[in-house]
């Protein structure tokens, strides 16, 4: 598979500081279409670890590679942060077009039509397009959540960096949600990677699981028993 | 290791504070000894000086400020002719040479500001924008007056020209400290998707920091329109021209109607503030004030929308 297509991580380190790594060792190939989740006891630097990918935090030690180059190009990554990162006094609108602009329009010229459509089916597939005018700081917590992920999913970036993006949802809003985005990484083979400490959803969305343990991060698969679980049966 | 109690160390973490303040106040009260030398027979002889002067030369004041002037001829009606005073006339240009200046001093300010933000620009970027801010910062409004009434000669465009240079300034100081205190996951979410420098300025940066940015230049525009007065001094315009005028003369009691006058404006422009920050308020209780509420004290504003369901 060409270089182009995959995010690749090589004898990684992350952390703050030399002194100060918190993962280590991560070799990760990802293809088109593949959906990983993490899951991790809190402060273990599953987060760190998305900003690493995100091109936010330089690796301690080791390589990243998305689609080819160490940070990707412009709008082939949609970053969910667990805080949201919404423009707390901007409309709904205005938020999902900042996704539709990074992933449709050229840094020099952030405008053209087509953002508008993007935008506009990002949010009606969340169910929020009553609220279009609405500024962020006036929705519900489960509602700002939605709109992150409509910022996301106007962008139709290439892989999705998700940090707890279900949190606060209930459980109807959470299934249709979710199923969003499950849907358009399949259909357009993009990847995910999505922190969860929800272990039995994680196992629902995802294709791997990798959970952080001490300084390594280890792929859960047959016979290997996630931490703090009972094997039933 | 485990820090051991000791009661020196238990006496400091309870009264650290006061303690701290004393000092300073101590600190401060030796540096004004040295300074005024020792004689503080001056300070105890204020008051007295102060009475004299209010009762002989401020009370009461000159009201007759706001009577039309003799020349031109007033032709508006009678119950508008405090139009043609010298206090509306001075206190209308004023806060047109405060409002201009800060229009155009926060347009100018706001690019730099984004320079000068160390959360956003780099430090080879952001520190020689910072130089730039101080230095007009550092001169202060009269001067700049000064320096433009030598270019344009007097009136309001030096008012303007000084007022804008010194908003640049001042409020491109306020507006990056804004700016650098803009929350991470926004600009994280923005640098992940790979916007630009133009889409993080103005799509992200200026509406999350939208509340202070409109407190800070509503502060400026009472800011600009107290220090109008001061500029007006050296002939650049506004109300300052007929306090001068009127100081050259002692009319101490005519000096001191422009004051009052000042002050109500100020509080006009401090309650208006009020009403539009409410726009940008984040609690979603307090419902957004009606329009009439500038005139009422805060504390009926609040108790009165609580009142209401």
């Amino acid at each position: 598979m060409a270089e182009n297509d995959i995010v690749q991580c090589h004898d990684l380190a992350i952390g703050y500081a030399k002194d100060d790594v918190l993962l280590s060792g991560i070799n990760l190939t990802l293809k088109p279409g593949e959906i990983v989740a993490i899951n991790g006891a809190s402060g273990i630097g599953k987060t760190t670890l998305l900003r690493t990918f995100a091109g936010l935090l330089d690796p301690i030690k080791g390589q990243v590679n998305i689609f080819g180059k160490p940070k990707g190009n412009r709008g082939e990554i949609g970053y969910i942060p667990q805080r949201l990162g919404l423009i707390r006094h901007a409309s709904v609108n205005h938020n999902v077009m900042l996704g539709a602009k990074a992933g449709h329009t050229s840094a020099w010229f952030p405008f053209s039509r087509v953002c508008k459509i993007h935008a506009l089916e990002a949010i009606e597939s969340v169910g929020l397009k009553h609220k279009l005018r609405t500024p962020i700081r006036k929705l519900s917590g489960g509602q700002q959540r939605r709109v992150a992920v409509a910022r996301t999913l106007a962008q139709k970036p290439r892989l999705i960096l998700a940090d707890e993006f279900l949190a606060e949802l209930d459980e109807e809003t959470l299934n249709i949600v979710m199923q969003k985005v499950l849907t358009y990484v399949k259909e357009n083979n993009a990847i995910m990677i999505l922190v969860e400490h929800d272990f039995e959803r994680a196992m629902q969305m995802a294709d791997r699981l990798f959970t952080a343990v001490g300084d390594k991060l280890i792929e859960i698969g047959e016979g290997i028993v996630p931490p703090n679980s009972t094997i039933v049966g | 290791m485990e820090e051991k109690p000791t009661p020196l160390l238990d006496v400091w973490y309870q009264w650290r504070y006061p303690m701290i303040f004393l000092t300073l106040f101590v600190l401060a009260v030796g540096v004004t000894n040295s300074t005024i030398e020792g004689n503080w027979q001056k300070l105890f002889d204020s008051p007295r000086n102060i009475q004299t002067f209010f009762s002989e030369s401020l009370w009461p004041p000159d009201w007759s400020v706001v009577d039309p002037q003799a020349y031109p001829v007033c032709e508006k009606p009678e119950a508008f002719d405090f139009m043609c005073s010298t206090a509306w006339i001075g206190t209308l240009e004023t806060l047109k040479i405060a409002f201009v200046a800060t229009v155009f001093g926060m347009i100018i300010s706001y690019p730099i500001s984004i320079l000068a933000a160390e959360n956003i620009s780099p430090g080879w970027v952001s520190y020689p924008a910072r130089i730039f801010l101080a230095a007009f910062r550092s001169l202060p409004s009269i001067l700049w007056a000064i320096l433009f009434v030598i270019m344009v000669g007097l009136g309001p465009m030096a008012g303007i020209l000084a007022m804008t240079l010194y908003t640049v300034g001042y409020l491109g100081k306020l507006q990056y400290e804004a700016i650098e205190g803009v929350a991470k996951p926004q600009l994280d979410a923005s640098r992940a998707m790979g916007h630009g420098w133009l889409e993080r300025s103005f799509g992200v940066i200026l509406p999350e920091s939208a509340n202070n940015l409109i407190s800070q230049a509503i502060f400026m525009f009472e800011y600009n329109f107290r220090h109008g007065t001061v500029i007006g001094i050296v002939g650049a315009g506004g109300i300052g021209y007929y306090i001068n005028l009127y100081l050259k003369f002692l009319q101490y009691d005519k000096v001191f109607a422009y004051v009052i006058i000042i002050f109500i404006v100020v509080i006009v422009i401090d309650l208006l503030s009020k009403f539009v920050r409410s726009f940008f308020r984040d609690d979603k209780k307090m419902r957004k004030h009606p329009w009439w509420t500038i005139v009422l004290p805060s504390g009926l504003t609040i108790k009165l929308m609580k009142r209401k369901p």
